[in-house]
Formats: C-alpha cells, structure tokens, sequence
C-alpha cells in the first residue's frame, strides 16, 4: 500500500468484526430483529395515531405537528448530545486502538476522520433506528411522496453530525480539564440517572392517557400551550424542512436544509481543527491515572468483620464484591435505574382506579392482584438482569484469583447466589406485599405469593449466574452493556416464559382459596387435590429451574475462559 | 514434585497439548519453554485447574489437580502471563482477599501482606487502588499474591515480562532462594538466558509435544551442539531443537 491509508482502510477493523459478528450468531439477529420490529410497530402505531387525531383538527392541525416534529428532533437532540459525548471520550480518548493510529504514519486530520466516524455510528445508530418509525407515520399519515423521505435522509445526515461534533469538542475540552477518567465516572453515572429521571417524568405524566380522545385533546393542548420554537436551533431548522414537504403547510425546507447543512460543516470543522491542534496534549492527558494517598481505605476496615459471619469463602467475596461495587460508578447507575423502576412500579398500583365502586374496577381488582405476582417476579427479573447476570462477566479477567485458590466452584457459585439471592427476594417481597396492600389483596393469599416469589427469585438468580456465565462479555466498559447483550435478551426471555407458567398455574387455585366471589364454598375433593397439583407443579417448575441454572452455572463458571 | 500423567487437551481437531508425561522433581527449577503457540500457557492453565484437559491430570505434591482440585491449589502459588487485579481494590485489600482465600487470616496474614510489599517495593502504594498500578507493579503484586500462603509448588507463565531490570535482578535471586528452601518451581519463559542462568531442567514444548527435556548438558547432546564450538548455548540449543535454527 502506497500513501496514507484510505478512511474505508482505516475502518475496515470495525467493518470485518461486525461482518465476523454477523457470521457466527445466526439466532442472535433473528432475536433481536424480531423485538427491534416489535418495538417499531408499536412506535409507528403511537405516532400514526396522535398524528391521525392532529388532522382532525383543522385550525391547530400544523402547528401541532410542527411542535410534535421539533419536540421528536429536540430529544433526539438531547440524547444525542450526551452520548456523543461519552462515546467520544472512549473513541477519542480512551480505546486502546489509538494507541496503533497513533504509532502509525497518519496525519492527526486522519485519525479525526476515523474517530469521528466510529464515534457518529455507535452513538447514532439506535437513536436513528427508534427514530424511524416516527418520521415514518410522518409520511404515512400526510401520504408524502418521495420526496418526503429524500428530505428526511437529507435532515438526518446533518442532524446526527451536529450532535457528533459537539460531542467531539466537549470530550476534548473535559479531558484538558479534568482527568478522563474521573469524567468518564461521572458521565456513566449521569446518563443513566438522566434516563431514569426521563422515564419517571414520562410516567408521571400518565401517557396511557393518550390513548382516550380526552387524553389525546390533553396532549393537544399541551403541545399547542408549547411556546413557538426557537429559530436559532437545529431541531427547529430540521422540523421546518421536513413540514412543507409533508404539504402540512409551505415553508422554505431548502434554507433550512442549507442552514443545517452549513452549521454540521462548520461544527465538524471546528472539532477537526481542535483536534488537530490538541489532541496529542489531550490523550496524553486522558491516560493519566486517579493518584489516591498510601492510607488504608475505611471500607477495608470494617466490611471483613461485617461479613464474617457468613464464613469463608462467602464472606470474602461478599466484602470484595461490596467494596468493588462501591468504588465502580457504572454500578451506581444500575441503582438510579433501579430506583425509577421500583418508584414506577408502586406508583401505578397507587393510580389504579379500583375505588370508584364498579363492576370494572372490581374486575381490575382481582386481575391486577393476580398479576401482581407475575409482575413482581417481571421487576425481580429485570434488576437480576443488571445485577446477576453481569456478576460473571465483571469477574472478568481477573477470575484466575478464585479459580487457582483452593475453594471449590460450588463455594464460588454459592456466594454468588447468596449475593444475588437475598437482596433480590427482599425487593420482591417488599415490592408484593406493598402493592398488595394498595390493592386490598386478602393477606392469605399474599402470603402464598411472597412464598411463590422466593422460590421464582431463585430459579431466577440460579438462571442469571448461568446465562452469565455462558455469555460472558469481558470486554465491557460497564455492567448496563453487559445487561444489554444478546445473552441478556434471552435470559430476560427465558425467565419471562417461567414467570408466565407460575402465573398460570396459580391463578385458579389462589382465585378458588381467597378471592370472595369465586371462594364462596369448600373445597370439594377433587378441588383439593386440583389445588395440590397447581401447587406442585409451581414448586416443580421452580425447583427444575433452579436446579437446572445450578448445573448450567457450574458448567459454563467451570468453563469460563477469559 | 510435579507429575504430568498423559496430560492431553484438544480444541475439537486442534491438538494444544499432547500426552504430556514427565516429573518435576522437588526443589527443582524447571524451564518451560517453546515458540509462540507452542502450548506453554494451556499447559500451565490445565496444571493449576483453569482448564479441564480432555485426558490425563498433573499430581502437584501428590494430590490430583482434577480429584482434588483444593488441595492442590492450596500448595500452589500461580503467577498468569497477564496478571489481571481487581482494579477496584487496593495493593492491600487484595493480598488480604488472596490471603482469605488461601486460610490465612488475623495478624500473621497483615504481617506476610505488609512482609511482601516491602520485598516487592510497594509498601508506599499499598493503598493506592490497582488500577492506578503499571503493568510491572501489577506483576509484582501478583507475585506477592502467589507467595502471601508460601507455596510448595510456585508456578509462573513469563514472570519477567514488564519487569525492570532491577526487577528482573531481583527475581532471580527470589526463585534461587526459593528452590534452596525447597519449593519446586515451573518456569515458563522466552527469556532462554535467565531459563539457562537458574533451571535445573529444561522442557522444550513444540506444537503441544515435548520435544526435548533434561538438563542443559542433555539438552545439547540431544541437539549435537558443542560448548567449546561457542554454539551451546540454550538459544541455539532451542533453534536446532524446534528446526526454527
């Protein structure tokens, strides 16, 4: 090869792995192609509606879908913005490839151009997929033509740079500032509490209420009562290209279009030309350790005596997987997720409206206390998810400290099971017995539940070492890339089908002993022993499952090769 | 001592290891050595039970890696080619946590931590998290790790690499001594001059086969190649042995 490599050259890494990736696992694009259109559909079912209803509305009908358009691009915007930012301190600053762009004879120009091209791709792609289905029920909705759908691919590619770019000029500007690491804590700590913040906010809005016409008049106003969009922003020069080629109402799409255009170009100038200026200072920056003091920590001074009780090898790995826990923001994140799931959780059984007397909220009643159990076990299931199932794979490649020391493996997967098990039956507990309450649920059958759920969360601990350790991903930054894996979506599957045979098999022998209408009189003989045999078959089924993870987990802890 | 009994392990066709059958006697340094991929490191990972072999085990002091993985490993002192910490723990908190696993605890296990960073020159970052460590304080750590229960048996996948030469100085010295007192150690290295410079015995592994073992002296016989030539050294030795000369 003669001359500086070409920009396909310098990419070609990324495109053979991602090609490699797509060879090896064939269930694996199929699984997650099939929830990806799931989740499109019911996106473009959303969108498709409120737009429909925003037509029937001929004075307001524009202009409320010029603010729905400018509010889709302005969060966009705003995720876009910060993950750019976080990837660009990776992709800029952190991955240990620069190392080779560096060693070898580029220009910094070069390795700006590839940088910023894996940082666009990784932080765009899933906005842009979830996007889609929007701009999509645009089209749908207004019938566009064509042309439509050229000028949303002509809005996107400037819309995605724009965001790409200040990524790039604040990752910079924070590792001359601050040490990189430090940041990369806090950013991977902000994002998602940002998300958890988002997503309360959207549930405390109660956006089931769009799907009643008074809901959606609601949303109407609320958008209508949205002041007019400011001119100087790239969300509001995107909305204006795209609302006259939708025919909603005339505009200048081919201004704006250059407006946006113009202001990526100078944007992604602006970074080349501060990267090419500092980027060597900044790198050598980024690489700079947190200095702590020689002194003892605090934490290793009181958790040994607090765990050990629990006695050798469990007490040990419990102290060292707290401290870790303590001293890694990418666990604290997992718990801002964590909190907005319980409060969302507990806040919808505090919303339901089963106090106004009637037939259908007496229905509701007894359908949301049956549910509750599988929705318990559903919350259990996706904390495991951040927290079991990640727990092989964070033992990383540092497992040979437990795999040359003389305890055996079941000790290993025992202490491993304790760290999950015990908190995560305590939430499920909790999380029924509050709920149950909110409910009015009978406390027998409470009690039946809560003795259910301990044995559904440990088949589902049992599960998440095992699926864990049979998809380890060694190379992530953070747990929330671990819990987001292929491996990941399965588990989820997996316990979700177990969770749906418990359900099924309790429902009638917990209607039939507590619920008033239906548990009028005795038990007949035959009623008992059907009771019995529900009942069996729930602890089989746990039992089968737990003992199943049990095995797979030692087989695959066994086998783990980092 | 070491007894490898017809240690085999295969990747479906590919063959890493192939029917390994020799001893290590006690007290003896041992030098593993080969080309690149030749099978040195899964080798080391069947002996201290990071990998099942498709047949036959590796005795450490007696006792079966695979019958009773426990107490083999609790003679062993394992030093990996990639000394992987935990990045979140202090120098200290992780001799202690190495030190739980390995039974020892209370004031003799702070005495041996704090004995072993000083040896290891890392008494003034015991508190300082690993992550903030280099690659060669990593190495030197996980030794210290390796030693903190004073194993019978110390094996060690490249300890040099990343050291500095004082390091490398001092290493040497620490395994003489060592072996003086007895403990029998494995040394897998591409250093041939320090494997010349301390090993007993040498093994020379080739695509997973043990191509040639024995002391230096049988070493050459085996290659045909005269000191007094100037051309018997272990280097040339190895090169004539693995057809790479």
């Amino acid at each position: 090869m003669s001359g500086a490599p070409s920009l396909l050259w310098l990419l070609s890494p990324r495109l053979l792995g991602a090609r490699g990736a797509l060879r090896r696992g064939r269930a694996k694009p199929l699984v997650l192609g099939a929830l990806a259109a799931l989740f499109w559909i019911a996106c473009f079912l959303g969108f498709e509606r409120t737009l429909a209803y925003f037509q029937t509305i001929t004075a307001l009908g524009p202009i409320l879908t010029q603010r729905l358009l400018v509010l889709i691009f302005a969060s966009f915007f705003a995720v876009l913005v910060l993950s750019n930012v976080v990837t660009a301190l990776t992709t800029f600053y952190g991955a240990p490839e620069v190392n080779v762009l560096l060693a070898a004879p580029l220009t910094v120009r070069r390795l700006h151009q590839v940088r910023f091209i894996e940082s666009l791709v990784a932080s765009s792609w899933m906005a842009l997929l979830f996007g889609l289905p929007a701009f999509i029920a645009y089209g749908v909705v207004y019938r566009a033509g064509i042309v439509f759908y050229l000028g949303v691919v002509a809005t996107l590619v400037p819309f995605l740079v724009i965001p790409a770019a200040l990524g790039v000029l604040a990752a910079t500007a924070i590792v001359l500032v601050f040490s990189a690491r430090r940041v990369r804590d806090v950013l991977l700590v902000a994002s998602p509490a940002l998300a958890a913040a988002v997503y309360l906010a959207i549930r405390l809005l109660r956006p089931e209420s769009l799907a009643s016409p008074s809901g959606l008049a609601g949303f109407a106003a609320f958008l209508a009562d949205v002041g007019e969009p400011s001119p100087w922003l790239p969300t509001t020069w995107a909305a204006e290209i795209l609302i006259p080629l939708l025919g909603a109402r005339p505009g200048e799409p081919l201004f704006h279009l250059a407006l946006l255009a113009s202001t990526a170009a100078v944007l992604y100038l602006g970074s080349a030309a501060l990267v090419e200026r500092v980027f060597l200072r900044a790198w050598s920056r980024a690489q700079e350790g947190e200095a702590g003091g020689g002194r003892d920590r605090v934490l290793s001074r009181w958790l040994p005596k607090l765990t050990a009780p629990l006695g050798r090898p469990a007490n040990l790995l419990l102290a060292k997987e707290v401290t870790v826990f303590l001293r890694d923001p990418g666990q604290w994140s997992q718990l801002a997720v964590l909190l907005a799931l319980v409060v969302v959780y507990v806040y919808n059984f505090s919303v339901l409206p089963l106090d106004d007397g009637s037939p259908l909220a007496a229905a509701m009643r007894e359908m949301a206390a049956l549910l509750n159990l599988g929705l318990a076990a559903f919350v259990t299931t996706s904390v495991a998810v951040r927290f079991v199932y990640p727990a092989p794979s964070l033992e990383g490649r540092s497992w040979w400290v437990l795999r040359t020391a003389p305890i055996p493996l079941a000790a290993i997967w025992r202490s491993k099971f304790t760290i999950g098990f015990v908190p995560l039956a305590v939430l499920a507990e909790v999380l029924v017995a509050v709920t149950n309450r909110f409910l009015g649920v009978p406390p027998g059958l409470t009690a039946v539940f809560m003795a259910t759920l301990l044995l559904v969360v440990a088949a589902i601990v049992s599960l998440g070492i095992a699926f864990g350790a049979a998809h380890p991903r060694f190379d992530a930054v953070n747990p929330a890339q671990i819990a987001t894996s292929f491996g990941a979506v399965l588990y989820m599957m997996l316990c979700l089908a177990l969770i749906t045979v418990v359900v099924a098999f309790e429902a009638w022998p917990v209607s039939r002993l507590f619920w008033p209408p239906v548990a009028a009189g005795p038990l007949g003989g035959g009623e008992s022993a059907l009771v019995g045999a529900a009942f069996g078959t729930v602890t089989l089924v746990t039992s089968a499952a737990f003992v199943a993870g049990r095995r797979a987990g030692l087989r695959y802890l066994a086998a783990l090769e980092p | 001592m070491i007894r490898f009994l017809h240690l085999r392990k295969a990747y479906g066709p590919t063959v890493a290891v192939a029917d390994l059958d020799f001893t290590i006697e006690a007290g003896a340094v041992f030098g593993f050595i080969g080309p690149n991929g030749a099978g040195k490191t899964t080798t080391i990972r069947l002996m201290t039970g990071l990998l099942a072999p498709t047949a036959g085990t590796v005795l450490l002091g007696g006792h079966d890696i695979g019958r009773e993985p426990e107490a083999a490993k609790a003679i062993t002192g394992y030093l990996p080619d990639h000394p992987f910490l935990y990045d979140k723990l202090t120098a200290r908190e992780f001799l202690r946590f190495v030190g739980g696993l390995y039974g020892l605890g209370g004031g003799e296990l702070e005495r041996r931590a704090g004995d072993l960073l000083a040896q290891f020159g890392l008494a003034e970052r015991a508190g300082e998290l690993t992550e903030t460590y280099s690659h060669g304080m990593k190495q030197r750590l996980a030794l210290a790790a390796a030693l903190l229960h004073r194993p019978r048996i110390l094996v060690l996948d490249e300890p040099m690499v990343g050291l500095d030469p004082q390091g490398t100085v001092a290493l040497r010295r620490l395994l003489v001594e060592l072996a003086a007192g007895g403990v029998t150690i494995f040394l897998s290295t591409h250093s041939l001059h320090v494997a010349e410079a301390l090993c007993d015995r040498i093994g020379i592994l080739d695509r997973g086969r043990l191509v040639a073992l024995g002391s230096l002296a049988e070493l050459r016989a085996a290659a045909r190649r005269d000191p007094v030539d100037g051309d018997g050294s272990l280097e040339s030795v190895f090169l004539a042995i693995t057809g790479a000369a």
